[in-house]
């Protein structure tokens, strides 16, 4: 055991391997700060390169870049307000106050040091716990699963707009999107409306980009147009930075105060990296809205509030890492990204699952080693770039943003090759441009509709095998509870807003 | 037009949607139910039906409930809706396929950007020369030799 833990180590400090685990991170990292491009689309690009690498290079390439990427998409999100991944929107609520306080830099090091800290918890959590989370995992049946979404759709449905009623309805606008292409069961096209092309369903690229990225920069360029009436700037640079050091740097006493956060999300996201489906966004916004909930201070988040970040940021990384537990241990991809990860390891002629404990044991803890080194390697790039970052984000916004725009088109093409997403990419701004007008949360939108599959799935199971009995959740106490959880969430809202409402 | 009225008018229209979602899309856009296994239209009539509830809720509580105070006043520049800005992006967007499948690539992507530019309120025109060129260029080259992706 500990020979081959040795010998998986020292095929992975191989020079070649290293090389290529810190072009991985580099890569996802500048990959993840362009709106549009996520860990992925980044993994989808690069899978062919690794065609020409041995599978521990290639593994390890493929999860540098993951993380690169998740740490990345903070990089858009706090100096620009453009998440370049939908699980750093939360990263943006606090990060891009900071920034327009001149505080961008220190957001960054924020965002940094809780992705590198909760990546670094996940994937000690994947290498000693790996086995009995997934076989946690394992016991929950389509009841459970259904009522997990349920509960997860209710905690986002209040993030990101002032009333739970306008949450859910944008949760449900999310999960009609979703179920448009082939139903799974009669295999016939739903609600395609006779367009061919959206037979295949609707990718989360072009409603990621359109609603994300793109609806964004025509809102934050009106928000300009009219700032600039007023002060005549137009061609003012996005972002000043400020130059005093407590404005750059995280003092021991702040990054103490958010440690305690950092542990709590980092566990929130390697639980729900661990169950197949939810993914980094599920975990980021939960994590953000606990850190608001048992903070002293919860009027401050979405203004300028370090733990924000670092609650997001941990959580977001957390699943990262600990999405491969399911990966590893039973063969089901907790996310997109590892699904992608499954391609690159059949291209190299294994099959991940338990067996592969068994038959590759080796090649599992030289992927562990490179799990770490890419961590290490993230914390390297990431301080290293901070500034580049921020300089390159100092372009006026009036060259910046056509670039953006530019490049938010061509991203919506590059996922499927297909013209037609940059019509759908375009349809969604447009929705969101108006959800966002109408105080309608976008990201419970995406959610719905990234969670609508397995809501399916599980739904049509649990009908099948109850015999369309709607009384068996009443036999599954774990259902039973998470539903309970989801009527008191819904309850406990409801009384707090119309409190809130008398008192106006 | 102030917020509350503005709410109303998006609740009964989100209403009224769902309504038509209801009597006419569903039935007519879903497969008939195969005998086996669950109806298509289960999930979306579950959530359409949802959807009603919800916005017919928010439109009682706004015309039925406590009367506030908040919600009265004009609706303020950032909240209203800009509709000839949205399109003045929205349009070379749209325009942008179409263009590089009759003149190629980088001609329509080189006038794509100049008018971007111009929208996003760029008047230097060596400047937007400059980033035209340089980004369509830059992009063309990813996307031909870097990536290999099939162009329109």
């Amino acid at each position: 055991m500990l020979e081959l833990m040795l010998a998986g180590f020292i095929d992975a400090i191989h020079p070649l391997n290293l090389l290529f685990v810190f072009a991985g991170v580099t890569g996802g990292v500048v990959m993840g700060a362009t709106p549009g491009i996520n860990g992925p689309m980044a993994i989808a690009l690069c899978i062919p390169l690794t065609y020409y690498m041995s599978p521990i290079a290639a593994i390890g390439f493929l999860v540098g870049l993951n993380k690169g990427a998740f740490y990345g998409g903070s990089i858009a999100a706090v100096l620009i307000n453009t998440p370049g991944t939908p699980e750093a929107a939360a990263t943006s609520w606090d990060g891009y106050p900071l920034s327009l306080q001149g505080k961008g830099e220190k957001a960054l090091r924020m965002a940094l040091f809780g992705s590198v800290s909760g990546d670094f918890f996940a994937t000690m959590v994947l290498i000693l716990v790996a086995a009995p989370l997934a076989a946690v995992a394992l016991y929950m049946g389509p009841p459970e699963i259904f009522a997990l979404v349920c509960l997860a759709m209710t905690i986002i449905a209040g993030l990101g707009t002032q009333s739970l009623v306008r949450g859910l309805i944008a949760a449900g606008f999310g999960i009609l999107v979703g179920t448009v292409g082939i139903e799974p069961v009669s295999a016939l096209p739903r609600f395609t409306f006779g367009v061919y092309q959206l037979e295949r369903g609707i990718e989360l690229i072009p409603i990621g980009i359109g609603m994300l990225a793109f609806s964004e920069i025509i809102i934050q360029l009106e928000r300009r147009y009219r700032d600039s009436k007023k002060e005549g700037g137009a061609d003012a640079c996005l972002l000043a930075f400020s130059t005093k050091r407590e404005d750059r740097f995280i003092s021991w006493q702040e990054f103490r105060s958010t440690i305690r956060t950092i542990l709590r999300s980092s566990v929130a996201g390697t639980v729900v990296g661990a169950m197949p489906g939810l993914g980094a966004p599920v975990a980021s916004f939960f994590a953000y809205d606990q850190a608001k909930k048992r903070s002293k201070t919860p009027e401050e988040f979405g203004k300028d509030k370090l733990e924000g970040i670092a609650a997001s940021e941990s959580a977001n990384s957390a699943v990262c890492a600990s999405s491969l537990i399911p990966l590893f241990t039973l063969g089901i991809p907790g996310n997109v990204a590892a699904a992608l990860l499954i391609g690159a390891f059949v291209v190299h002629g294994m099959i991940p699952g338990p067996l592969m404990f068994e038959k590759n044991a080796q090649f599992i803890y030289s992927i562990y080693c490179s799990l770490l080194l890419a961590n290490v390697f993230l914390l390297v790039v990431g301080r290293a770039g901070l500034k580049g970052f921020c300089k390159i984000l100092q372009t006026p916004a009036v060259i910046l943003y056509p670039i953006i725009i530019f490049t938010c088109i061509m991203g919506s093409y590059l996922g499927a090759y297909n013209p037609f997403d940059v019509l759908l990419m375009l349809f969604f701004s447009f929705i969101a441009y108006f959800m966002k007008k109408f105080d309608f949360s976008h990201i419970s939108f995406i959610i719905g509709f990234i969670l609508t599959p397995i809501w399916e799935t599980s739904l049509q199971q649990v009908v099948i095998s109850s015999q369309h009995d709607p009384y068996m959740f009443l036999t599954r106490p774990v259902a039973m509870g998470l539903l309970a959880i989801t009527a008191f969430i819904v309850f406990k809202t409801a009384r707090g807003s119309m409190r809130k409402e008398s008192k106006a | 037009m102030t917020k509350q009225k503005r709410d109303n008018l998006v609740s009964a229209g989100i209403a009224a949607a769902s309504v038509v979602f209801l009597l006419w899309v569903i039935p007519t856009f879903t497969p008939p139910y195969p005998g086996y296994g669950v109806s298509a239209a289960l999930l979306p009539n579950l959530i359409v039906g949802l959807i009603l509830l919800l916005s017919l809720v928010s439109l009682g509580v706004n015309l039925f409930g406590p009367q506030k105070n908040t919600g009265q006043e004009e609706l303020p520049d950032e909240d209203k809706v800009h509709l000839g800005r949205l399109f003045s992006f929205l349009l070379p967007c749209l325009l942008l396929f179409p263009a590089i499948k009759l003149a190629g690539f980088i001609p329509s992507g080189i006038v794509f950007m100049l008018l971007i530019q111009f929208f996003c309120g760029q008047r230097k025109p060596v400047t937007m020369v400059l980033v035209a060129v340089c980004s369509v260029g830059f992009m063309y080259a990813l996307m031909r030799f870097g990536l290999k992706i099939p162009m329109p």
